[in-house]
């Protein structure tokens, strides 16, 4: 009891020591610069209440609804394509197994930012597509290269004897796939794909560059009006941060309690 | 017995390509055989006889290199519909159980019930209840495999392959992978599905099973089938001097 407690007094020292040097090293840059916070103006660009008293969202707060709205239509295509193109890797069709593959080397070998201008300024123009369509179509095919292979992992790793008890029952290939692998892989999946949906949201942040705003567009905007870099910038992350960190722990709770084995 | 054979093997061999372009392995040679309705065929043999290759032959779960297997009339060969066909008649029960972990004992059982012999619900219901009491586990229908034993989970594996009512069923050194104290309630199973007259093939190190509930012994060797005999004959007279030298290192 006296050793946990010794413990927790010198990881809090620790702690506060870390705090301390940031705290001053921000102090130290602001001062050099002359910094003038000011903090009070930073809620008003969150949500603020209207001359007829009504409450208005903010631009921060805009964009924030703006990013989650793109990050979640990505997520669940960059689901489907992960395992659609997992499956082609695993198929016995040389066709699809050589269309995943260009596909997943195009991918992984070029920069997102990239992907997303050739979308944006080379094929939206020939479909007429606007650029939110093209944000969700460059940020779920970048994402859903990287899930396949988190999928095509957790589907080689369940052992040979689940297909061979399958085939052996007489359950066709889809019907094996359906109930005992996808679930079982699901599961295993699911850590490191949460893993991928933060990347997710955390690369949305480039889709403010082909003229989205988004959040960090929205702190980017703020910024050029009324120079409060330091003080959006800290609050932009902070956002990230928060979305981040409750889906990292919304999953771990969900992984907890539907486990079945062990 | 009947005259038609529900199983005929002829001819048939098989190879595994060897590491690192090393000679092929044979593990089947020239195996011919028949097995009639009822029979229960036991398959023993030094390690790397070829017995389990025999066996994994004779669902399609391995391809043959050369010969013919017929289950029922039905042609094994590259026809997805033979496959298929095959594949529901022959039921099969490995070392290592293999259940659906993320599925209760039910599901397990029910599975291919539904959704390859398209029972409904209620006759599922019926089927899963009726296997389990002949296997002795009725109270575990809700339980996942890893809340069971060893010899619980092979029996519910010995259910869920009766379940699809095949007409053979073969088994894969089912008790290799169990503790002592569990081989008898799985051999028990067993032996009560031969004396109701199931065809069965069984890779077994079991001696005790073979001379109880066995009708044919196949002792394998090297790919080859060394004596083909009743039970009675092979454990009072074997023919064969590796028979022999076997019998003497087991029993």
């Amino acid at each position: 009891m006296i050793l946990v407690r010794k413990e927790i007094f010198i990881d809090s020292i620790k702690y506060l020591l870390f705090l301390g040097v940031v705290i001053t090293i921000i102090f130290l840059s602001s001062a050099n610069m002359n910094y003038n916070w000011q903090w009070y103006r930073v809620p008003g660009y969150i949500i603020f209440r209207s001359a007829d008293g009504a409450l208005i969202p903010g631009r921060l707060l805009t964009g924030l609804v703006l990013t989650v709205k793109i990050s979640v239509i990505s997520l669940v295509l960059a689901f489907f394509i992960g395992m659609i193109t997992a499956l082609f890797r695993l198929s016995s069709s040389f066709t699809a197994k050589l269309v995943a593959r260009i596909y997943l080397e195009l991918i992984r070998n070029t920069p997102l930012l990239i992907q997303l201008f050739v979308i944006y300024f080379v094929i939206s123009p020939v479909f007429n597509i606007n650029p939110f369509i093209s944000a969700v179509l460059a940020l779920s095919l970048f994402e859903g290269a990287y899930a396949s292979e988190i999928i095509r992992g957790g589907i080689t790793a369940i052992s040979k004897g689940q297909w061979e008890s399958a085939y052996s029952l007489g359950l066709n290939t889809i019907d094996t796939y359906r109930f005992i692998l996808l679930p079982q892989t699901l599961k295993q999946v699911l850590p490191p794909l949460t893993g991928q949906a933060v990347s997710l949201i955390k690369d949305s942040a480039l889709v403010s560059t082909i003229a989205i705003f988004d959040l960090t567009m929205a702190g980017q905007s703020i910024i050029s009006e009324t120079f409060l870099t330091f003080e959006i910038w800290f609050t932009v992350a902070l956002i990230y941060l928060l979305m981040t960190v409750s889906i990292s722990t919304f999953v771990h709770r969900l992984e907890k309690r539907s486990r079945y084995d062990q | 017995m009947t005259s038609k054979p529900i199983i005929s093997i002829t001819d048939l061999n098989k190879t595994f390509p060897g590491p690192d372009k090393a000679p092929e392995v044979i593990a089947v040679k020239d195996v011919t055989v028949d097995i009639y309705q009822g029979e229960v065929v036991v398959v023993i043999g030094p390690s790397g006889a070829g017995k389990s290759t025999l066996l994994r032959c004779l669902n399609g779960l391995e391809d043959f290199d050369s010969g013919s297997i017929i289950i029922d009339n039905i042609p094994l060969n590259h026809h997805h519909k033979n496959r298929l066909e095959i594949r529901k008649e022959v039921g099969m029960v490995f070392q290592s159980f293999n259940l659906f972990p993320h599925m209760t004992v039910r599901e397990n059982i029910g599975l291919a019930v539904r959704r390859v012999r398209k029972k409904s619900v209620l006759e599922c219901e019926k089927i899963t209840a009726g296997l389990l009491e002949k296997v002795g586990i009725t109270d575990k229908i809700d339980s996942y495999p890893s809340q069971l034993s060893g010899g619980q989970q092979q029996r519910v594996a010995i259910a869920r392959a009766l379940a699809m009512n095949p007409k053979v069923m073969l088994f894969d050194e089912a008790t290799s992978a169990l503790d002592p104290e569990m081989i008898s309630e799985v051999l028990d199973v067993m032996k009560n599905l031969a004396k109701d007259g199931m065809t069965m093939v069984v890779v077994t190190h079991e001696m005790g099973f073979a001379r109880e509930a066995g009708s044919r012994i196949l002792f394998m060797d090297n790919g080859e089938i060394v004596e083909d005999r009743k039970v009675e004959d092979f454990f009072l007279d074997p023919n064969e001097d590796r028979s022999k030298a076997f019998l003497s290192k087991v029993i």
